[in-house]
């Protein structure tokens, strides 16, 4: 039955039939809407947002026939001509879009909030945005861009958005003579990062610039950007069934009723599917073994594991068709908890004999990783000080606002063609060959606007469902998540249990420091065997020691999977050992920044245990040289720091417990942050750019851009090269038929990758401009030719533009394409450093920890745009503050999840949100393009032991398990009572 | 979404409830709860929206009369409401969900975690309801119908409470704006305390605050157990004393 509505939509009354269950976000995007898009079917994330009569409003939970006689307004309303609405161009003058997933509802609502007060207090502006859930952005820059949007509209004019430039507090070496605090931080926005120069660095045209992104103008309009925003004709919409039972045996399956089902094309499971053995992380040829999935199984390891897949003409069609699929199951025990997987009478998570390079699967043992270095048990046992600690991490997901989508189908030369967000287009393009049949070059994977990946989206999750469907209905297929699967059925953060023993000498310097570790990696290997890695490699790099060792049990269980987050292992580790750190200072009462001081690495120093470990571990007899660090800033990142928080606070009782509130106790906590930039040897770019007739330049990169800015920040340094402004630069990114090839986004990789690739294509591409250059100058050197203002100039000024050399080199002499392609791989992993800070208020007499302050200074050597870096840095730390605080996936002695969904799994929203304040530090690393590292993942590393060791400040009470909820922290605080 | 099966807008009370006397048809107020819901079903969506409960009011005795299918967004609005209400009506739901929210939706739903709910508790608020036939309108005080459950067929069509008194609030959740784990909520008036907790039982509950954790067996979960809830339900209710009677 089919309902006529109408109502007013962008001042024009349409008309169309719904059906009665038809919410308005369908209805919109039906009519072409595209900015209006799905994070859940609850209407929480607010990216379906609308005025609704001119209020905000979740178009998810309205029905559209209840819409009908109202009024509608969506941002696509504001694009009456090529030009941006005055609010569109604030939130782009302040980088406020990362992934720009939810940019239509944030303009909406801010134009709903000025129209009735043209001068909102922050508090409003934030009540706002409340209902809007970013992932990203932590909230910091769209809240300057409301600010300045009014601005605007009352008349008052603004200054442009750029970065505090401050004066180092150090040489760049060693700590300052006097404590940097007492003396007042600067006085900024909060959205503007404070830039602490180097002199190393020069000045430059557009590196080190805030340039506007390459796609804001597409995101600020809502233009069809993302997966969902295309829609192939004849497709059709595919479910997943998915397992109740943590652990069980498929004994049979009955589809003959839901093929029955009018409209459903394709029922799919293991009696129907090939069985091809796959590891589903994307990553780098050959895939870490073991090889432990396949499409669909006759056995499931966790609830959400998948059992059938549906293909139909309507998501009701194949929802009804899944409900008939009859499965019958011998439910088996299971096993949740990593530090008993491993015991005898534990549930054998993989006892098939068609996987392979399992360590035991009788013990649930996926991996053994061991490394030494020097005499680690001689030092412990002649040490006059040694400690131990374990400490628990849990469970949590990325929670991408864009939950994962795929769409595939077979074009008009018998390709497959998957459009799908994905953070690895190459590495699914090639891991997907096998499962369906096909050789890779008749495959295309084409990755349009992510709307958020964080990690979980490094994966090849879906894509092979909608192949699979694809050819056995031969149309095009759609899957996309719900917010449930997108908790219990995509991927999450390892569990750890990580144990640290550190003997120490009487001067508080280390002796030797061990690591052992039990990794949670769930059913499936995927990413567990490189997640750990990089926790060992965090854990055991960031202090100098003289000797030390690895060990790690990596174990199956029944959980959901564990894949790739943001911070791959590092966010794990350093909350152990930043707080392991910590308490060894306490107990032998140094100063706990000394005492780390006194053993992180420096310049100069060996990363002696990192060759050891990953893919491409070595032998020390097979090594010439470790790798050293070349560039810190730690110094200076930490004296910022500690006068921005104003450390000294830790010494004032007044201020740690107010007289006024008898329950609250006040800290200030300290991490020393670490990680890495890029995988060695391993990961690799490639970036191709040609010259166009008016002297602009096309740019094909393999690179992934999550909404990090990476399309942006790969042009600018394109752009420097050439002489140009950015806006000459087009960017086409991650299509495996038109770019060349990149590993994806992920390992902190792509500045340092993919933009040396760029920086070496224009490098190429600039050669060839100064030879046709001195062609048409007639000068005999074209070395002497520079690139500059979209113009070539000779040594005595005498110059010609870039499109009189595009037009000359394409039609008039000579001609030719002028082109550049290069690509890259590091065998340097430079390590960005940071200085993490938070101030937290503690109800003593209920548990409940308030985080106050966050504050964090990065040297991430030279930040190629200074607003889309300190973006990344201000989200990473919210996502981080969740780890730490309040987020968890909790299950039930079933297995199931019983939080799956935003409230219950508590993410930060803009109405709560601690101060934050970032410092870029600059430094020069000689291997990055123009003296950059990385920056991506390092606020994920900090948050979590510098909340943990302000709450001890504060209460004397050391909490070693995340997350730092209520109870947790009452109960502590009664056991030390 | 709830897969509803048919929508009905009527376009009057009397209507309206002819159309709920059929079990499988539901009132459909914000929608916030009922479209939120994917489940199959065969329920009747009876969309409320025209039937004119969107009015605010000074009442007898001096109370207000809130509309049953005003949103929270209004009732954070409304002037005729203490601050401690308003500011409840604001954190009850983030923005883009209190626009559609009702008052009458959040009475029907009776969270036991609806801080908003417990403060009209304490403001002594009186539900009107209509049913069909002999029935009839009806009034029946907030906690009350919250221990009885809502009669099949009959309609919350408005809410009166008593905005006077001095008010003050406490609550302890995982941050500063997640859902309470449990909150206390207290309106002092002429010597007399009304006390309403969250979190510590199928709904918001009225307590004695000389022992308000009497009577309370609170279900636990993984944001607070049995005993800690227990815990909060004391100290929260003493602070809430000590800011009325400070």
């Amino acid at each position: 039955m089919t309902i006529d509505v109408t109502f007013e939509l962008n001042g024009a009354a349409v008309t169309l039939a719904v059906e009665p269950h038809h919410t308005l976000r369908e209805a919109l995007r039906r009519l072409g809407m595209f900015s209006v898009h799905f994070g859940s079917d609850s209407g929480e994330t607010g990216a379906a947002a609308v005025l609704y009569d001119g209020r905000l409003a979740s178009a998810d939970v309205i029905l559209a026939a209840a819409a009908d006689g109202h009024r509608v307004t969506t941002v696509e309303s504001l694009n009456v001509s090529p030009e941006l609405h005055p609010v569109q161009t604030a939130f782009v003058a302040v980088g406020a879009f990362q992934s720009g997933y939810s940019a239509g509802a944030m303009i909406l609502g801010t134009l709903a909030l000025l129209e009735e007060n043209p001068d909102p207090s922050e508090d409003e502006i934030r009540d706002m945005l409340s209902g809007i859930l970013d992932r990203e952005t932590a909230y910091v820059k769209p809240v300057e861009a409301v600010k300045r949007a009014a601005a605007v509209l009352r008349g008052t004019e603004t200054e442009p958005f750029a970065p505090l430039v401050i004066e180092p507090l150090t040489d760049g070496y060693r700590p300052p003579a006097q404590p940097p605090t007492g003396s007042p931080a600067p006085e900024a926005p909060h959205a503007a990062p404070r830039l602490v120069p180097s002199r190393e660095v020069p000045d430059m045209a557009v590196v080190g610039k805030p340039e506007v992104k390459v796609d804001a103008v597409r995101l600020a309009k809502g233009n069809p950007a993302f997966t969902d925003d295309i829609e192939p004709r004849g497709m059709l919409y595919a479910k997943v069934l998915r397992s109740p039972h943590a652990h069980a045996r498929i004994l049979s399956i009955d589809d003959s009723a839901a093929r029955a089902v009018d409209g459903v094309h394709a029922v799919l499971h293991y009696g129907n599917t090939p069985r091809v053995k796959y590891a589903s992380g994307g990553q780098s040829w050959p895939n870490p073994h073991p090889y432990d999935q396949v499409s669909f199984d006759d056995r499931v390891r966790h609830v959400g594991d998948r059992v059938a897949a549906v293909a139909a003409e309507t998501i009701e069609a194949a929802e009804e068709a899944l409900r008939l699929i009859e499965v019958e199951y011998e439910v088996l025990p299971a096993v949740f908890d990593e530090r008993f997987a491993m015991d005898s009478d534990a549930p054998k998570v993989h006892d098939e004999d068609d996987t392979t390079h399992i360590c035991d699967p009788q013990r649930n043992l996926v991996h053994h990783i061991a490394a030494t270095r020097g005499d680690v048990d001689g030092n412990l046992a002649a040490a006059p000080h040694v400690f131990e600690q374990t400490f628990r991490v849990h469970q949590v997901q990325q929670c991408p606002i864009e939950p994962h989508i795929s769409m595939a189908w077979l074009d008009s030369d018998e390709r497959m063609v998957v459009r799908t967000a994905t953070q690895v287009p190459f590495h699914t393009r090639r891991m997907l060959a096998p499962l369906i049949d096909m050789e890779i070059k008749d495959i295309r994977v084409i990755k349009p606007r992510i709307g958020g990946g964080f990690g979980a989206k490094q994966e090849m999750l879906i894509e092979d469902i909608v192949a699979h469907l694809a050819i056995a209905t031969r149309r095009p297929v759609r899957l996309e998540l719900d917010r449930a699967e997108e908790f219990y059925a995509s991927r999450t953060r390892h569990p750890q249990t990580i144990t640290f023993r550190t003997a120490v000498d009487d001067d508080g310097k280390l002796l030797a420091q061990e690591m052992s570790i039990i990794g949670n990696t769930g059913p499936y290997g995927t990413h567990g065997f490189t997640v750990q890695i990089v926790s060992g490699l965090r854990g055991l790099t960031s202090y100098n020691a003289s000797s030390k060792r690895f060990d790690c049990h990596v174990v199956y269980t029944n959980i959901p999977v564990p894949g790739a987050y943001r911070g791959y292992g590092a966010p794990q580790a350093e909350f152990a050992l930043e707080a392991h750190m910590e308490d060894i200072a306490r107990t032998l009462d140094l100063d706990p920044i000394e005492f780390k001081r006194r053993n992180w690495v420096k310049v100069g120093d060996e990363m002696d245990i990192a060759p050891h470990l990953g893919e491409r571990a070595v032998a020390e007899e097979e090594l010439d040289e470790y790798p050293k660090v070349m560039s810190s800033g730690i110094e200076e990142c930490v004296a910022q720091g500690m006068r921005e928080i104003d450390w000294s606070r830790r010494d004032d009782a007044a201020w740690k417990a107010p007289a006024d509130r008898p329950n609250i106790r006040r800290g200030i906590g300290f991490a020393f942050c670490m990680h890495g930039t890029a995988i060695p040897f391993l990961d690799m770019g490639g970036c191709s750019i040609k010259l166009n007739d008016d002297g602009s330049f096309n740019m094909l990169i393999g690179a992934t851009d999550l909404g990090t800015g990476a399309d942006t920040v790969i042009g600018q340094i394109a752009a420097e090269v050439l002489g140009v402004p950015l806006d000459d630069i087009k960017v086409y990114s991650s299509d495996t038929d038109m770019t060349p090839f990149d590993t994806g986004a992920y390992a902190s990789s792509t500045t340092y990758i993919s933009g040396t690739a760029a920086l070496r294509a224009a490098e190429a591409v600039r050669e060839r401009l100064k030879a046709r250059a001195a062609m048409l100058l007639d000068v005999d050197e074209p070395c002497t030719i520079e690139l500059r203002d979209r113009r070539a100039y000779a040594a005595d000024g005498r110059s010609v533009t870039l499109e009189e050399i595009a037009l000359d080199s394409l039609h008039w002499q000579e001609q030719e394409q002028i082109m550049g392609t290069a690509s890259h791989v590091s065998p340097d992993c430079p390590p960005p450093f940071a200085a993490q800070f938070a101030e937290v208020e503690v109800d003593v007499d209920t548990g409940q920890v308030t985080v106050t302050r966050l504050v964090m200074a990065v040297d991430c050597g030279v930040a190629i745009n200074p607003v889309t870096a300190s973006g990344q840095v201000e989200g990473g730390m919210i996502q981080a503050l969740g780890y730490a605080h309040c987020e968890e996936i909790v299950l039930d002695d079933d297995g199931r999840m019983v939080n799956p969904s935003f409230g219950p799994y508590k993410i930060y929203r803009a109405d709560e949100m601690p101060d934050t304040v970032v410092y870029l530090v600059q430094t020069m690393e000689d291997s990055g393009p123009f003296g950059a590292k990385a920056v991506a993942e390092i606020p994920k590393d900090g948050v979590a032991p510098a909340v943990r060791n302000a709450i001890l400040d504060a209460t004397g009470t050391a909490i070693n398990e995340l997350p730092f909820t209520p109870e947790r922290v009452w109960a502590a605080l009664q056991a030390q009572a | 979404m709830s897969l509803v099966a048919a929508y009905h807008r009527p376009g009057s009370l009397g209507e309206a409830l002819e159309l709920l006397s059929t079990p499988q048809r539901v009132a459909l107020a914000g929608g916030t709860t009922l479209n939120a819901d994917r489940e199959p079903s065969d329920l009747e969506a009876v969309d409320l929206q025209a039937l004119g409960l969107d009015q605010v009011a000074s009442a007898g005795g001096g109370r207000v009369r809130l509309g049953a299918t005003i949103t929270l967004d209004a009732v954070r609005r409304c002037d005729l409401l203490p601050e401690s209400l308003r500011e409840l009506a604001r954190a009850e739901q983030p923005s883009t969900l209190r626009t559609l929210a009702t008052v009458g939706g959040l009475v029907a739903k009776a969270s036991a975690e609806s801080l908003l709910l417990a403060a009209l508790l304490a403001h002594e608020a009186r539900v009107e309801l209509a049913g069909p036939g002999d029935a009839g309108s009806s009034e029946r005080g907030l906690g009350e119908l919250l221990a009885a459950g809502l009669a099949p067929g009959s309609l919350i069509t408005a809410v009166a409470v008593d905005p006077s008194g001095s008010t003050a609030v406490s609550r302890t959740g995982r941050t500063p704006a997640d859902v309470p784990i449990v909150a206390a909520y207290g309106r002092r008036t002429d010597g007399f305390v009304a006390m309403a907790l969250t979190g510590v039982a199928d709904h918001p509950v009225l307590v004695d605050v000389y022992d308000p954790t009497a009577g309370l067996d609170p279900a636990g979960d993984f944001r607070g157990s049995r005993e800690y809830r227990l815990h909060l339900a004391g100290t929260l209710t003493a602070r809430v004393m000590q800011e009325l009677y400070p």
